[in-house]
């Protein structure tokens, strides 16, 4: 039976263990340190840290403790040891204390750190998803752009090739818009056809003060209007100076994506041209045949007249002294007369005339030496001759006589109209451009109503009352003038304002080429 | 690292206030012999309750099972001992009575005289406490090492790769 137990053993391992104690908390110590150099931010090493201090407190405090109690019972000195006990004990106290309030404060910060750490994540999350959705908005962009500029390429090769179309195209091309059908754009063929030099001339004018015919212009509104479209529609456009051109016009109206009417887009083929070759043809048709018949009628009629004449002047010799048979057979005499000069215009009017010489002649000379024949007679009436004759005029090639015949049919006709007290006018002029010179003959009578205007080159056509007009006059003016080279037109009213300023009705229009050659000698077929 | 210094030489200046000068609690209150005692206890309940909490948030939410950690589980297994074995002690103290102690002229002859039951066994061998807290510490010294090594080469090994991004 053990009666005792030795207690120095205790003290020695208190005293080997406190210092080892020491050694191994500074070590801890070290370390924990290093690792707060080491990842500073990191929370785990800073609690670490913190344990480590409270052990090497709770380590020094109990070695010390341990130590100096060793050293003091071993000097005998168990008093001393006594007072400094508590001391030692409560520095323990404080040390593990620490190291608990260490531990529990960790824990929630822990938890802190976790739920930040939750965030972070699902903020990383978020972020990669913002990313990716970035780069597939990049794609689409990139893909969008290349879109775009395949369809800007394609659309720049359309614009260009319409571009082109409209530039280049011989017929006139606009675009108006839906107030007051104003011309928002047209090609230069448009500009051209309208007289205008540039396209800014153009833009902006109301396309309905193109039209000679406002009515017409009314019509083709109202047709488009309604049927959305017209086509093939002709009409007479008139230009800044006064001269008009013959078109065919297909206009459509411009929507817009609503289906509202935003305006109208057309095109013009101009076929004033076309037409003067047209008319000139037909007329040329209804001369010829007219000239045939004339000529066969002329011919067979000529000689049973002369007969007739001729007996008829027989028998007033013999019935010299029957005054009543005598006046039958002048009556006789004078009609058959007339129906001879009939005859003879007929074959004036049907043959080449080859019976005048071809010469160079002065236009002026001719005009004044008919007015010289006629102004006596005009003066009678009251009525003044405005004469407009341009000095610098060239010579033309051509028959005098026949030309001056010309004259005087119009002075005549011009005459007529007036009947009595009013102003007929002449002008001559020459068209560098052109190459021909032009007579105007006008009067300030009653002018030609719109229906007939086409007629009155016909032959046999008169206004004029019975047995005062033949219906050739013009008829053989026209022809003469055509184998000049020329023609002649007639407008009521006309066109250009110096005419009009005049006071003039009705002119007519003889256009003469100067081309030297081909004047009326021959050379040209009728 | 200013800032651990600073609350370092706070901790420090608390602890020497509180040894060098005791009374200035007492000036408010008065703290009898056993109140020291039973603080001391309380502390090491404590310190003991908060060792279960970590090995509880250790359990809970395990890191990983690297050398470190191993080391550090260790610890806090020796320091968790360690705590009951002077709690126990310190119990047994108060109930040993004071002729169980033969303090003699010398330290050495110091001892613990029986008869010896269960109580005086356990409280002979309980004082020797250094045996678990010297371990205790050691794991703790070579966890941080163990911890310190593997951050070393973790930044070194970003070191080494940083010229390759």
């Amino acid at each position: 039976m053990i009666e005792s137990l030795p207690l120095f053993p205790v003290y020695v391992v208190d005293f080997v263990g406190a210092l080892l104690m020491v050694i191994f908390s500074l070590m801890a110590f070290f370390y924990a340190r290093r690792l707060t150099i080491l990842q500073p931010k990191s929370v785990l090493w800073t609690y670490m840290f913190w344990f480590s201090m409270a052990l090497v407190a709770l380590a020094v405090s109990r070695g010390v403790g341990h130590t100096v109690r060793f050293v003091l019972l071993y000097m005998g000195l168990p008093r001393l040891w006594k007072d400094i006990a508590p001391f030692s004990g409560g520095l323990n106290t404080i040390t593990f204390t620490s190291v608990a309030v260490l531990t529990f404060y960790y824990s929630n910060v822990r938890d802190v750190i976790d739920r930040v750490k939750e965030d972070t994540e699902a903020l990383y999350q978020a972020n990669l998803r913002l990313q990716k959705a970035q780069e597939a908005l990049r794609r689409l962009n990139q893909n969008l752009e290349q879109m775009v500029e395949e369809r800007t390429k394609e659309l720049r090769q359309s614009e260009k090739k319409f571009r082109g179309l409209f530039e280049g195209s011989k017929d006139m091309i606009f675009f108006c818009n839906k107030d007051q059908s104003t011309i928002e754009d047209m090609n230069p063929s448009g500009v051209e056809l309208l007289g205008f030099k540039s396209r800014q001339e153009v833009i902006g004018r109301p396309f309905r003060e193109f039209f000679l015919d406002q009515k017409q212009w009314e019509m083709f509104r109202d047709e488009i209007c309604g049927k959305g479209h017209i086509k093939d529609i002709e009409a007479e456009l008139v230009r800044p100076d006064g001269s008009t051109r013959n078109v065919i016009l297909t206009i459509s109206v411009i929507k817009d994506e609503n289906g509202k009417v935003r305006g109208c887009e057309g095109i013009g083929k101009d076929i004033t041209k076309m037409k003067q070759v047209t008319e000139s043809l037909i007329q040329s048709e209804k001369m010829a045949s007219v000239g045939q018949l004339a000529a066969g009628v002329a011919h067979e009629v000529n000689t049973p007249l002369g007969i007739i004449l001729g007996y008829a002047q027989l028998l007033e010799e013999e019935c010299a002294e029957n005054k009543e048979a005598l006046e039958s057979l002048h009556i006789i005499e004078k009609q058959t007369k007339i129906c001879k000069r009939i005859v003879g215009d007929l074959l004036k009017f049907s043959r080449s005339s080859s019976d005048s010489e071809v010469s160079k002649i002065k236009i002026n000379d001719c005009i004044n030496e008919v007015l010289a024949v006629t102004e006596h007679s005009l003066n009678m009436d009251r009525i003044y001759v405005n004469k407009n004759l341009d000095e610098d005029i060239p010579s033309i090639k051509g028959k005098k006589e026949k030309l001056r015949q010309v004259i005087i049919n119009l002075i005549n006709n011009a005459h007529h109209a007036v009947e009595k007290e009013g102003i007929i006018g002449i002008w001559t002029e020459y068209s560098i451009g052109d190459r021909e010179i032009r007579v105007v003959i006008g009067d300030t009578g009653t002018g030609i109503p719109y229906d007939i205007q086409n007629k009155i080159f016909d032959p046999f056509f008169t206004t004029k009352g019975v047995g005062t007009g033949t219906g050739l006059g013009l008829s053989v003016s026209f022809g003469i003038v055509k184998d000049h080279g020329g023609y002649i037109k007639a407008q009521s009213p006309p066109k250009d304002k110096r005419f009009k300023d005049a006071g003039m009705e009705t002119v007519m229009i003889i256009h003469i080429p100067v081309n030297g050659e081909n004047n009326a000698d021959g050379s040209s077929d009728p | 690292m200013k800032h651990y210094k600073y609350q370092l030489c706070t901790l420090i200046l608390l602890l020497l206030f509180f040894v060098l000068w005791p009374s200035m609690a007492l000036a408010v209150q008065v703290h009898g012999p056993p109140e020291g005692f039973v603080v001391h206890i309380m502390g090491h309940i404590f310190f003991t309750s908060a060792l279960v909490f970590l090995i509880y948030i250790l359990h809970k939410y395990p890191i990983d099972n690297s050398p470190a950690w191993k080391y550090f589980k260790v610890s806090i297994f020796f320091w968790l001992i360690w705590n009951l074995d002077t709690f126990m002690v310190h119990i047994l103290s108060i109930r040993l009575p004071k002729e169980a102690i033969f303090t003699g002229s010398h330290i050495v002859y110091t001892k613990l005289k029986g008869p010896f039951d269960l109580e005086r066994l356990m409280f002979y061998f309980g004082k020797f406490d250094h045996l678990l807290c010297v371990p205790a510490t050691y794991c703790l010294a070579m966890s941080f090492r163990a911890f310190c090594k593997r951050v070393e080469k973790e930044q070194d090994e970003a070191g080494k790769n940083a010229h390759l991004i």
